[in-house]
């Protein structure tokens, strides 16, 4: 029922929710102006898990505070739902990289989740439904009373997903979400998102340095590269809805998709 | 961490600008007439400065402040550089000794003026004797807890290769709780001379503190303002420099601590 | 930019706080934490008990004086009276201090601006602020109250600003992504990250305050601890001026331990998750 109440919220399939055009960022001016974006363009339809794969460094973590709203970019626009935001909007949420660090210690794992909603001026016994219902849904049933500080790395960011969800944006923001917890854990972390994109119908957009990891989850995958960067590629993965970490990982267009990434990112 | 450029010249100007405001307010209070007569304005307050810097009287008077202070500080940094290094690096003389100098460093020394001088007198020793017992804690649980925080892989490095304890304690112990130590040596220096002139108003032993309340019951409030003030401007930049220090000095620590 | 003995005592000293090992019994930790204590109260009683001094009472006889003293009814008043000085000039000062540290610490430009204002008034030395005050504003109350509350402010808003400066980036990203209102973020975001820090100012304060309140009665009072120390060392009672000097320095130590009880309770995520 959790589920049905997040699907109903999503849009249809295939509509358009985000649109960048000529997106370019730098720093300073002038002869030391650093650029780091140029000319980005990017679409992303509801439903759709897109991975933006770069090596690091490339500028990963400008493109993403620009796409949240927290940048502004020098040139070109942000379209989300429709209009050009300027500054972070609603139908975006995003699951930082530093699970420990964007949970607040101070609160419950239900009052973190909870947070945001009370920003939006949701009632208390609402939004705690909501909450456990969102945590329930990453797993985390019955876990609402824990303190973050009590749960493993992987237990956490499951919170921050779980945080993510409840906001009930159109458009998830991840940020290599999963750099810092250990294999085992990336894996269960990995295929929980894939059952909540399957179950929730939300439109997830992954920023990340893993060319698996990219490969594994996306429906379409954008390879960003060069100095300043800007999409050099784009492959539609077609794994279709059933993924597996060692069939998907084993299928030969896996590997064909990962040598062109790994080609593409060396020339530079 | 949302750092906007400003030019160093600007910040300045509003820098003065916000100390005109503060004086502006001040002599709006005087000019109400809602405060007593007693409180100076600032044109008297400045000129107090002025007389007080020309003065002979206030050098002598604030030079013995500030070398008691002195004086006072350097014996509590060196006791308390010693003790600190010995009971932190030990682990039954830190238990042992903790609650003992929980009750020393919340122990508000002033208070206890009127018995040290029934024993000491009012005299330079007796100041140096209570600045040093005020400067003493600062710098003793700083040094404890700058010892204490022995990095696991060093003690085993040191333990391994058998180095002898003299040199570990000079050459391991000593460098790792310095950034701790240079705190402790800071702050207790503030206090320093906060409680050399402290206790110059209680036992009416000859500096600053003592020229303050004679200025005050000869009715010079004018006077008495301006050496509270200056006193207070000599204190932010003892504050001001030690802090330079402290960064020049541990400029190796600095990545770390990050 | 500041740092108070007990920011960096609290802050670095959790971080590697030494647990009692399970094999320790309670009474096994509690004897080695107070046998020192102990030893040095038992050297004092005999080594006093004998003293020729005049100025040095025994500790027996400082000890009678303070109980006599606690059951008649004269220190109690007194201990009423300075507390409540204490108590109304630091909830003064802590709540200036709060406030003003929260908006400092929020706006930049501001804070570079004033703070070497806020700087040199911590530089003024408190003590000597005391007659001063006392002779502009009057003997009452009021004015002893004010100069507790403007003693103890400042350690309270320069930690209230170190603890806001000290916000994790990634809570204040967070709280910017998902729109979090104003009131909210400083109420639920600001205020409990900062907290650490600000109890840590408080418990600076707390021996300033205990300081000044004792000075301000030793200047001008009929009333207070500071005026029995004070009025005992002037009339040569010296067991009583010991007995009182003792008892402020048991108060400070006392207060400052609930304050440590109360910090455990009230920060109990802040230590759990420093520990990790």
């Amino acid at each position: 029922m959790t589920m049905q109440l997040q699907a109903d919220a999503q849009p249809e399939a295939g509509t358009q929710l985000m649109k960048v055009r000529g997106m370019s960022m730098s720093y300073g001016f002038g002869a030391s102006e650093n650029k780091i974006l140029e000319d980005l363009n990017l679409d992303v339809a509801s439903g759709e898990f897109i991975s933006i794969v770069g090596p690091s460094g490339v500028g990963k973590t400008t493109l993403l505070r620009c796409l949240s709203g927290l940048l502004r970019p020098k040139a070109g626009t942000i379209e989300v739902s429709g209009t050009v935001i300027s500054g972070p909007h609603p139908d975006l949420a995003v699951v930082f990289q530093d699970y420990s660090r964007s949970l607040m210690p101070w609160m419950t794992t239900r009052d973190n989740v909870a947070f945001p909603l009370q920003g939006k001026g949701m009632g208390k016994v609402e939004r705690n439904r909501v909450a456990d219902e969102n945590l329930a849904a990453v797993g985390l049933e019955g876990q609402g009373d824990k303190f973050p500080w009590e749960m493993s790395g992987g237990m956490q960011q499951r919170v921050a997903i779980a945080r993510a969800l409840a906001y009930n944006a159109k458009v998830l923001l991840m940020d290599e979400p999963f750099a810092s917890v250990d294999a085992q854990t990336r894996f269960d972390l990995e295929d929980l998102v894939i059952k909540l994109k399957q179950e929730l119908g939300v439109t997830i957009l992954l920023v990340t340095h893993d060319i698996d990891e990219a490969l594994y989850l996306a429906d379409k995958v954008v390879v960003i590269a060069e100095k300043p960067a800007t999409v050099v590629d784009e492959i539609i993965t077609g794994f279709g809805e059933d993924r597996d970490q060692l069939a998907t990982k084993a299928d030969p267009r896996f590997a064909d998709a990962r040598a062109r990434i790994m080609h593409r990112l060396r020339k530079d | 961490m949302k750092e906007t450029t400003t030019a160093p010249g600007w910040l300045l100007v509003q820098r003065v600008a916000a100390i005109a405001i503060l004086l502006g307010l001040w002599s709006l209070l005087i000019a109400s007439g809602t405060m007593p007569s007693m409180l100076p304005g600032v044109i008297q307050i400045f000129s107090g400065i002025g007389e007080a810097l020309t003065s002979s009287i206030f050098w002598a008077a604030l030079s013995r402040t500030l070398l008691t202070a002195l004086a006072g500080w350097a014996i509590a940094s060196i006791i308390g550089v010693l003790f600190g290094l010995i009971i932190g690096s030990i682990k039954f003389l830190d238990r042992s000794t903790s609650i003992l100098i929980d009750f020393g460093r919340s122990f508000p020394v002033l208070a206890l003026m009127p018995v040290v001088i029934m024993l000491l007198g009012s005299n330079a020793r007796m100041e140096i004797v209570v600045v040093s017992l005020s400067c003493l804690w600062p710098v003793l649980v700083q040094t404890i807890y700058g010892a204490r925080r022995q990095e696991a892989a060093v003690a085993d490095t040191v333990a391994v290769f058998k180095i002898p304890a003299l040199l570990r304690f000079r050459r391991v112990l000593l460098p790792s709780a310095l950034p701790f130590v240079a705190t402790g040596v800071r702050i207790s220096a503030s206090i320093a001379l906060l409680v050399a002139v402290g206790v110059e108003v209680i036992s009416q032993a000859p500096g600053i503190g003592r020229q303050i309340t004679l200025m005050q019951q000869a009715q010079r409030w004018d006077l008495a303002f301006a050496y509270l003030i200056f006193t207070g401007l000599v204190g932010w930049c003892l504050a001001v420099a030690l802090q330079q220090v402290e960064n020049r000095l541990l400029i190796w620590k600095r990545q770390e601590n990050d | 930019m500041t740092s108070t003995t007990s920011i960096l005592a609290t802050r670095r000293g959790t971080v590697r706080k030494a647990r009692p090992r399970s094999g320790d019994s309670f009474g096994r930790s509690l004897l080695r934490a107070t046998w020192l204590i102990v030893v040095v109260l038992v050297a004092w009683w005999f080594l006093s008990a004998n003293s020729t001094n005049f100025f040095i009472p025994s500790l027996e006889q400082i000890l009678t004086t303070l109980g006599r003293d606690l059951a008649n009814g004269v220190i109690v008043a007194g201990a009423i009276y300075s507390l409540t000085n204490l108590f109304v000039g630091l909830l003064i000062a802590a709540a200036l201090g709060i406030i003003l540290g929260l908006l400092l610490g929020e706006l930049g430009w501001l804070r570079r601006i004033v703070d070497p204002i806020i700087h040199f008034f911590r530089s003024v030395p408190q003590a000597a602020l005391v007659p001063m005050i006392i002779g502009v504003f009057g003997m009452g109350q009021g004015p002893k109250m004010g100069t507790i509350a403007f003693a103890c402010m400042w350690p309270i808003l320069l930690n209230t600003i170190d603890g806001v400066l000290g916000v994790e980036p990634t809570i204040r990203k967070f709280s910017k992504v998902y729109r979090i209102p104003r009131s909210l973020h400083f109420r639920k975001v600001v205020l409990p990250a900062a907290l650490p820090q600000i109890v840590a100012g408080i418990r600076v304060a707390l021996p300033i305050g205990i300081t000044v309140m004792v000075v301000s009665e030793m200047f001008a009072s009929i009333e207070g601890l500071g005026f029995y120390i004070l009025n005992s060392s002037a009339t040569f009672k010296v067991p009583e001026t010991w007995a009182g000097a003792l008892l402020v320095g048991v108060i400070g130590y006392v207060i400052s331990l609930l304050f440590v009880l109360a910090e455990r309770r009230l920060l109990r995520w802040y230590h759990a998750s420093g520990s990790q």
